[in-house]
């Protein structure tokens, strides 16, 4: 059994390694806490043991074995931390380098997607919004994609399981984020937040293509829109 | 058999006023949070009567005076003159309500209500929002004077009949928390321009 | 004492009473039947999710708008209605008068008030089912807008508007906390002013000193929240924009708000039941408690620190980086202090001569099970991993892993510790161990495999995956099937309580004064305590964990004893 659906984000990787990361320092400290905790109860069985000992811990003493449990449960998180940080600064600062630029936006109950005209530019007249359930979000893959979340109504959360992206869309704000898919496919993109009774329906696709693949849609797209301008 | 000196009654109210403070210190914080984020507030702050909220902080600090003097006689156990004292702390707040309502029909004649939907949809939607923090704050502390008020009165009953003086200086602890959080809202609402 | 002196009528005894240890039981008695409540919310939507779309017994068929109400209603329930008044209503009631050696509370009236407007809350919450719309479901944290938005567009009218899920939700939570503070002022000044002779501040059991520190924490903490409750009121019932972003204003400040309470919340549920594991550990080791003093300084630390981690559960809201890496500081720093409690208590264990009672087994398997709800939360405040982790099952898993223990083992370690003493009957052993054991087996196999469904991508709230192909597979869908029927059990053996409580009440054995051999003062009291608890004001000599002291016979001092 995988603990972690497929990754296919270059970050996502890292997150699932400050997942065992974490879980080498947890598993350790549980079980040396179920040892502790085990030990005395049938070592001291108070049929095995005729008077307990007097042992206040006001002293230092016995205290500093607590003081040595509790320094080094402060070390760990602070690696933790450490270890951490670099992973939350590539997933929440958005890289120079941006390829592709795009706006989802959250309302009840679907994604909306925005796409630049052929001007390339986002936020002007030729920018072309699909606002359908079920509707997919093309992109290329292998390329730094840059989006806008924004939401209408009430508060949306965009999560891809596959990327380990969520963040919350939230009316009035736009947060900026991206993400750079390392394999194409198709995938689920869910809401998190809950956001009204059809929260669960909140489901649309994001497609991953090829650099071709991806020219080929984002121009019949184009060609759909102009026509369907013109006339 | 008290362990501390502090009598029940006086430790009970210190821990309710920290309690009431708690609240509207959360309100005042996220009214400078968009206060600090809406310079054009001042504006709609402009059209709030200093006059009267002067006055209205005269007539709170003086009747915080006179519960001062009530609590003063509770001490020497003399209850006409804690009558009269707590009798004019309550037309205090009584004066303070009068033109807390003056102030408050001028506003709604101007337009300015909670939810000043007017403004809203002529597309000043900023500065209605400083109206919903007027009347909930000032609405807020007006429901604490008239809590005062009656706080008072029931400490009144008891010492005209020489009972529970003690409650005279409970009401007037409570009575100062009411002043002390209308310093903060009037700088707040009335002067900040 | 002058209390045993006046008789008193049915009504004012059990009904309309004035006594701590009514109310304590009134308290009780209204979190239980709650938790019922909640529990049977649990199994509804539980079953909905292993069986999604079938029709469920005992209820029938459950709408996505339903599914959202019972989520929604069974976490403020659990919260507010079953931990709040059993870990503070109960414990501060029952416990405090008795272990400082009070005949009542300061202010009895004051007392009874708190309860009467605990249980109109209730009613209130209860009654929100009922109205058009049905009870509010934007889950039990009230975001706006969506909580602002979604019955005022119904309901254009004032007192229609008023009269609908959220707003009453936020009525009955307003009135709750009004219950709770009332109870609150009378724990702190009790148990400043009304303490026996002797009984200085560092000979206070730590169950007192713990639902103080609690109440303050809680008092301290509550007042941005019920500003922020009028602002949510107004928006939904008068239409103003204090959450309106197209009005200038911002919904993320009642996340602020929420969360300022929200987590110190979570320590002020904690804190009453370590208290009381304080107080059986030591007994049951026959041992002091491992740095009593040190222990109490802690718990003062993380009440400090508990309202500087708040925005933990903001990390994904896209709050500002540099205050997401303050707040996982924050985070990391207040584990410490609870790691050293935790840390004492078992401390208190090694070199002890432990015997394994009822009460002590739930103090220990509290421990066993609150480990793993700890730990799991450094995978949370870990912004990073948060990111993904957020609002999924993980997040679930966790916090029943901290909270089930803490609400209900902690309240039956108390509840078997103490039931000698206030009704004067001993609880049957076989029929308690019985339960304590499937109560633990069933809570594990609920809630474990949940964190695999968390890490797998399934995010919570979610009344029905299907839609979502890369979620909805195996083996999720079972470990929901294995969890639901767990629930089902774990709600089930809790029957065994209930028959054990009856039975002991009627034909258990009497106990004894001080069956356990326990050094505080409540032991001191008949069991069970009449009006007045005390035949004389005791008079206190030293600290409440004197056991097994050397050069001494026996190996327990009680607090009350002046010649060793």
């Amino acid at each position: 059994m995988r603990i972690f659906p497929e990754s296919v984000s270059t970050y996502g990787h890292g997150i699932d390694q400050l997942f065992w990361l974490i879980l080498i320092f947890v598993g350790t400290a549980l079980v040396i806490s179920y040892f502790i905790l085990l030990y005395p109860i049938i070592k001291n069985h108070h049929s095995k043991v005729k008077r307990a000992k007097y042992i206040t811990g006001e002293g230092k003493g016995p205290y500093s074995w607590i003081l040595l449990a509790l320094a080094l449960l402060l070390g760990s998180d602070f690696v933790i931390l450490f270890a951490e940080h670099h992973v939350w600064e590539d997933i929440e600062n958005v890289p120079e380098q941006v390829d592709m630029r795009c706006c989802i936006t959250g309302r009840q109950w679907n994604w909306i997607f925005t796409y630049p005209g052929p001007d390339g530019k986002l936020y002007t007249a030729d920018d072309i919004t699909i606002d359908e359930t079920n509707s997919e979000l093309h992109v290329p893959v292998n390329k730094n994609i840059v989006f806008d979340l924004k939401a209408k109504e009430v508060l949306h959360s965009f999560f891809v399981v596959n990327t380990r992206l969520k963040q919350d869309c939230i009316p009035g704000r736009t947060n900026t984020r991206w993400f750079n898919f390392t394999r194409t496919g198709k995938y689920d993109i869910s809401c998190a937040e809950i956001c009204g009774i059809a929260h669960s329906q909140m489901r649309n696709f994001i497609v991953v293509e090829s650099q071709e693949d991806f020219d080929k849609y984002i121009n019949d797209l184009y060609a759909k829109h102009s026509q369907t301008a013109s006339n | 058999m008290p362990v501390t000196r502090v009598p029940q009654g006086r430790l009970a109210m210190w821990v309710l006023i920290a309690g009431e403070l708690m609240i509207f210190g959360g309100l005042i914080a996220c009214y400078l949070m968009y206060r600090l984020r809406f310079p054009e507030w001042g504006i709609q702050a402009a059209h709030t009567s200093t006059f009267f909220g002067a006055l209205n902080t005269a007539v709170l600090l003086t009747s915080s005076f006179t519960v001062v003097k009530a609590h003063e006689a509770a001490n020497k156990g003399d209850t006409k003159r804690i009558t009269m004292w707590l009798s004019i702390s309550i037309l205090g707040g009584l004066l303070f309500l009068v033109n807390k309502s003056i102030e408050y029909s001028r506003e709604i004649a101007e337009g300015f209500t909670l939810p000043s939907v007017g403004m809203h949809e002529a597309g000043d939607s900023i500065g209605s929002l400083f109206w919903s923090f007027y009347y909930l704050m000032t609405g807020l502390h007006g429901m604490h004077v008239i809590a005062g008020m009656v706080v008072m009165f029931l400490a009144l009953l008891n010492a005209r009949k020489g009972q529970k003086l003690h409650r005279v200086e409970l009401a007037g602890m409570y009575w100062h928390m009411v002043d002390l959080i209308w310093i903060f809202l009037f700088p707040l609402l009335y002067i900040a321009k | 004492m002058t209390h045993a002196e006046h008789p008193q009528s049915f009504i004012s005894k059990y009904i309309f009473s004035q006594d701590h240890k009514m109310i304590g039981t009134q308290y009780t008695i209204t979190g239980l039947l709650m938790a019922a409540l909640g529990g049977f919310l649990a199994y509804v939507f539980r079953y909905n999710l292993a069986w999604p779309g079938e029709h469920i017994p005992l209820f029938g068929d459950l709408a996505a708008n339903q599914y959202n109400t019972f989520i929604t209603c069974h976490g403020m329930i659990m919260v507010f209605w079953v931990a709040m008044p059993i870990l503070l209503g109960g414990f501060g009631n029952f416990l405090i008068p008795v272990m400082i050696g009070a005949d009542d509370m300061s202010f009895p009236k004051l007392n009874m008030l708190s309860y009467w407007t605990f249980l109109l809350s209730a009613i209130v919450l209860v009654a929100s089912f009922f109205v058009p719309g049905g009870a509010f479901g934007g889950a039990w944290t009230m975001y706006p807008p969506l909580s602002a938005s979604a019955y005022s567009n119904l309901h254009p009218h004032f007192f229609q508007a008023l009269f609908t899920g959220a707003p009453m939700m936020i009525l009955a939570v307003a009135l709750e906390f009004t219950a709770i503070l009332m109870g609150g002022i009378n724990y702190v000044v009790t148990t400043i002013n009304k303490r026996a002779p002797g009984l200085t501040a560092f000979r206070l059991p730590l169950t007192v000193w713990f639902i103080n520190i609690a109440t303050v924490i809680f008092m301290f903490s509550v007042g941005p929240l019920v500003a922020g409750a009028f602002m949510l009121l107004f928006d939904i019932v008068i239409g103003t924009g204090f959450y309106d972003p197209a009005r200038g204003g911002d919904p993320i400040l009642f996340q602020h708000l929420f969360w300022f309470f929200g987590h110190p919340e979570v320590y002020v549920l904690l804190l009453p039941s370590l208290g009381v594991l304080g107080e059986i550990i030591p007994v049951f080791a026959r041992k002091p408690l491992f740095g009593y003093r040190k222990i109490i300084y802690l718990a003062l630390l993380s009440a400090v620190l508990s309202v500087v981690v708040w925005a933990h559960h903001q990390f994904v809201a896209g709050i500002d980086p540099r205050m997401a890496t303050f707040f996982s500081i924050g985070t990391i720093l207040i584990s410490i202090p609870f790691a050293g409690i935790f840390l004492s208590f078992i401390a208190t264990l090694w070199g002890g001569r432990i015997k394994l009672t009822l009460p002590m087994m739930w103090a220990l398997g509290f421990i066993a099970l609150f480990l793993i709800g700890g730990m799991t939360g450094l995978f949370l405040g870990s912004n990073a991993f948060d990111i993904y982790a957020h609002d999924t099952y993980f997040v679930v898993a966790h916090f029943h892993y901290t909270l089930f223990p803490d609400i209900f083992f902690g309240f039956f370690a108390a509840f078997t510790y103490w039931f000698p003493k206030f009704t004067g009957r001993e609880l049957n052993k076989g029929l308690g161990h019985v339960h304590f054991w499937l109560t633990f087996i069933f809570f594990n196999s609920t809630f474990f495999l949940l964190f695999f469904n968390g890490l797998g991508g399934q995010h919570r709230r979610i009344n029905d995956y299907s839609l979502f192909s890369n979620i909805n597979i195996e083996p999720y869908i079972t470990f929901e099937k294995i969890a639901t029927t767990s629930a089902i059990l774990l709600i089930l053996s809790q029957s065994l309580f209930l028959i054990n409580l009856f039975i002991s009440l009627r034909a258990g054995k009497r106990a004894e004064r001080n069956p356990w051999n326990a050094n505080t003062l409540e032991w001191l009291a008949p069991s069970p305590p009449p009006h007045g608890n005390f035949e004389h004001v005791p008079a206190v000599y030293r600290g409440a964990y004197e056991y097994s002291v050397p050069g001494v016979e026996s190996d327990f001092i009680p607090q009350y004893a002046e010649q060793v």
